[in-house]
């Protein structure tokens, strides 16, 4: 079942959501897997699948990379398909806008630490040319 | 019981991003050499959408909007809504629940998508009055 908080996926006979800690048993039904008709925004109710629409941002605008572009896309989406109430749909978008944001996050650390191998390569040369 | 692997990378990522506004404070990526150069324009020369992001939050920490408005008008656009998701982020690891998010339609989120990238387009095209995208040129005239 879907946590009615986070909107991670449990097993249905979970207690508590592994994601956020929230009671399953007490909360609010469990949510409709089956998609609802896009007549207008159908949200299910307490729904939050994660989009990492920030950090898409954040790798597209402060990273300088291309790969926060498929992780805007991914974000919108998710988003998407939460209007129509396909959480599934929606939660699979969300694992590639994480993926994408990673990737993004990772040739940015990857870029840093070139850029900091370079600097000391420059200090060593210049000591030995003195 | 918010714990695991990939929240233990945000806690990094927040704790770096953190650091690197410390940084950002102290040093200006325009004369200091403390901040590696973008791969895009080091490369290319070209003007990504993300040109003079740093610039313009060193301006900012120091009160010039005008000048961070000149150096990437996207980017002081938006830092609230950064801000706040990534404060959201933090509260969700301190006490397991973030703030009220409203939700924002795909349509919306394509839009912005779209308009990253034309910002990105334009601000390389050398006719007026695209050029005063480019970062900084404002300050020039």
């Amino acid at each position: 079942m879907f946590c009615s908080q986070c909107g991670a996926n449990n097993v249905d006979t979970a207690a508590v959501c592994m994601q956020c800690g929230r009671s399953l048993q007490a909360g609010p039904p469990a949510v409709p897997l089956q998609p609802v008709q896009p007549a207008g925004v159908v949200l299910p109710p307490g729904v939050a699948v994660q989009n990492y629409l920030v950090f898409a941002i954040l790798a597209t605008v402060f990273c300088c990379l291309p790969a926060g572009i498929p992780a805007i896309v991914y974000a919108a989406q998710v988003n998407g398909k939460l209007q129509v109430g396909d959480v599934a749909g929606a939660q699979l978008a969300s694992n590639n806008a994480k993926m994408w944001c990673m990737i993004s996050a990772g040739l940015g650390i990857a870029i840093i630490a070139i850029y900091g191998v370079l600097v000391m390569v420059g200090i060593l040369s210049g000591l030995h040319s003195n | 019981m918010p714990n695991g692997r990939g929240n233990q990378v945000l806690v990094a990522l927040l704790a770096a991003m953190a650091a690197g506004a410390v940084l950002l404070e102290v040093f200006d990526p325009a004369t200091s050499g403390i901040f590696p150069p973008c791969p895009l324009r080091y490369l290319t020369g070209w003007y990504c959408p993300g040109c003079g992001s740093l610039r313009a939050i060193h301006q900012l920490l120091h009160g010039n909007l005008r000048a961070a408005w000149a150096l990437n008008p996207l980017t002081v656009i938006l830092l609230p809504f950064l801000t706040y998701g990534l404060a959201s982020f933090a509260l969700l690891e301190l006490r397991g629940r973030g703030l009220p998010q409203p939700f924002l339609r795909a349509g919306w989120i394509r839009t912005l998508c779209a308009v990253i990238i034309l910002f990105g387009i334009a601000r390389n095209l050398p006719m007026h009055p695209f050029d005063l995208l480019a970062p900084g040129t404002v300050l020039l005239r």
